[in-house]
């Protein structure tokens, strides 16, 4: 067993946000690689392309997704990607990463089964290598 | 006496009392004023004092009709009558009007009535509950109709006249049944009658009815059909209800709720700015904050720094747009004034003139239908702003963006349209939330998502409506109800 994690993937459409997270998770070092996608469609066109052409190097072991999103946001990618992601062959863990604090959305969040938990923004340097520990 | 001489023999009975009618003067016999136990000097021979004095109250109106049937139609009638006789004693007579024998006798002009006493004792229980019925009637101005297919005649009683403000002796139209019915409800009305007339069907609904004076007000109307004995419809009743006060006040009511549902919305939008796009900035800035707390790399840090700048300026635009959503709700009080369509339209391509030669964008107007309006002239030029830096963002690569404007007039209301040939949007897919806030739907980088949410809510503060109308690839056309 590795001790890092060696491909994440987070869909945000804030930029800023992105950097940040980018910033932290490479210095880090919490994570070999990173995908990053600014919608959830550019994602799902990502993941269900993929499936063509199962490649274990480019599956995910972990999604930061966010909610709020133009073109597709979180709830439509989560929805889609459900539907695929026993195909993959491997545990792809999913967190919710949103600065909503809207308890519809948190509820909502709580009564899906394959997402492992909500985190608000900002998510601390802290929760994050703990997250990352868990998975790797 | 006189007067009794003019009564003729064949019918004269010491017990019956008569009534004859020439040229609307009405004589009353020597008998019929010992029935009711008045002399000829302390009486008015006079409809009304029958009827308010002598006739007991329930059956008022069915003598009323049925005498100006007679006097205005000829029509013969026979009913039962109770009177109120010498010493307030009640009786019951069987009145009968005799045209026909009067004609035969020679008094072609002049009407009989007999009244003929009858022995029975009127029965208590039965005037008791015409009473009440009329009572029960009266307080819920509900009047009762019928309306015979066999004689083609309309009978209406004395509430329905009073509901319907047309005079006590006002006989119906059987024809003209439509001029009780306002305009716009006049299709739904000739519905319910004609499926109740072919196929029985009972109707209970809410209705705008149109009175004498051609005032509109809102009845319940019921109605059922009338068979013969070979199980025939042979006519139509039912009951017409005044319910106007109360249906006003629905509207009125329904009326507030919509607008408190708007308010409602907008303050929901306003949550979730606070709760997501406020947040957002906030939680990247103690973001910023907690890596530059622990980084000793000093181009890090000023790194980290330049990026508050970012935030700061997001920051300022949320607050902004949060800004005009607020005014929206207080600006609404504004007085409108009468604008120009052609004018504002100048003033706002004036504005954006760069982006359209840029563009090279073709915009065709046309305000001929209807050159102005009164409006807040603020709202028309963003409404104008909006809906056209949003043609001009959507337009397609391949060809010369074209936007039509035109006003027209429809239902009695003014339309503004606004269409463009662009990439169009799949309403399908994005319809229920194209006037959200902070819904962007295409990948288009100055896509902010807060135009239309303005533009809508600008239009539903003056009790406007917005539509629109899409097909990918070919264009979209936006349509606004003043």
């Amino acid at each position: 067993m590795k001790n890092t994690t060696s491909l994440a993937c987070i869909i945000d459409d804030d930029n800023l946000y992105v950097r940040l997270l980018k910033k932290i998770i490479l210095t880090r070092k919490l994570c070999e690689n990173l995908l990053v996608f600014n919608d959830g469609r550019e994602s799902i066109d990502y993941f269900e392309t993929l499936l063509q052409n199962l490649n274990e190097d480019k599956i995910p072991d972990i999604i930061f997704i966010d909610l709020n999103m133009p073109i597709m946001d979180g709830w439509e990618f989560i929805e889609r990607f459900t539907k695929i992601e026993k195909l993959f062959k491997k545990v792809i863990t999913l967190y919710i990463v949103s600065s909503s604090i809207d308890p519809a959305d948190i509820k909502r969040a709580k009564s899906l089964s394959n997402i492992k938990d909500y985190l608000i923004k900002p998510t601390h340097i802290k929760e994050l290598e703990n997250i990352f520990r868990q998975t790797a | 006496m006189q007067k009794e001489q003019i009564f003729p023999d064949v019918i004269l009975n010491p017990d019956v009392g008569y009534w004859q009618i020439n040229d609307n003067q009405i004589s009353w016999s020597a008998s019929f004023l010992d029935i009711i136990g008045c002399s000829a000097q302390d009486v008015h021979i006079d409809l009304n004092y029958f009827l308010y004095t002598v006739l007991e109250a329930g059956q008022r109106d069915i003598f009323r009709y049925n005498y100006f049937r007679l006097l205005k139609d000829g029509e013969d009638f026979e009913q039962s009558l109770t009177l109120r006789c010498k010493n307030g004693i009640l009786k019951e007579f069987k009145c009968k009007s005799a045209l026909k024998l009067s004609q035969k006798n020679g008094y072609s002009n002049s009407k009989i009535i007999s009244f003929i006493p009858l022995k029975i004792k009127p029965d208590a229980h039965v005037k008791d509950d015409n009473f009440f019925y009329r009572e029960t009637a009266e307080m819920n101005s509900t009047g009762s109709w019928y309306v015979d297919f066999i004689k083609k005649r309309t009978y209406w009683d004395q509430e329905t006249r009073r509901i319907f403000e047309y005079p006590e002796d006002y006989i119906p139209s059987f024809k003209h049944a439509a001029s009780y019915i306002a305009k716009d409800h006049l299709e739904l009305a000739h519905q319910l009658f004609q499926q109740c007339a072919a196929h029985g069907k009972s109707f209970k609904t809410e209705i705008k009815a149109l009175t004498a004076h051609q005032r509109e007000f809102w009845v319940k109307a019921i109605g059922k059909p009338v068979y013969n004995d070979q199980k025939e419809i042979v006519g139509l009743r039912g009951v017409f209800q005044d319910i106007d006060d109360n249906k006003l006040k629905e509207l009125s009511l329904q009326k507030t709720a919509e607008i408190i549902s708007s308010q409602n919305k907008r303050l929901f939008n306003f949550a979730h700015i606070v709760s997501h796009n406020l947040r957002s900035h906030t939680s990247n800035l103690s973001l910023i904050m907690e890596l530059i707390e622990e980084t000793t790399d000093e181009t890090e840090k000023e790194e980290l720094l330049a990026s508050i700048k970012d935030v700061s300026e997001s920051l300022n635009s949320t607050i902004e747009h949060l800004n005009d959503v607020v005014t929206i709700q207080t600006r609404t009080d504004q007085n409108k004034v009468k604008v120009n369509f052609q004018d504002a339209l100048d003033l706002v391509l004036k504005s954006i003139i760069s982006l359209i030669i840029k563009k090279d964008v073709t915009i065709h107007s046309d305000f001929k239908q209807v050159k102005s309006i009164n409006y807040i002239p603020a709202y028309l030029e963003s409404i104008f702003l909006n809906l056209i830096t949003n043609a001009i963002k959507y337009s397609q690569q391949d060809r010369t963006a074209i936007i039509a404007i035109r006003t027209y007039m429809e239902d009695g209301k003014t339309i503004l349209e606004i269409s463009d040939n662009g990439m169009g949007i799949d309403l399908e897919k994005y319809g229920k939330n194209l006037f959200g806030m902070y819904k962007t739907f295409h990948r288009n980088e100055d896509a902010v998502g807060i135009g239309l949410f303005i533009t809508k809510n600008q239009i539903e503060s003056l009790n406007g409506e917005i539509f629109v109308e899409s097909i990918l690839d070919h264009g979209t056309t936006f349509k606004i109800q003043f």
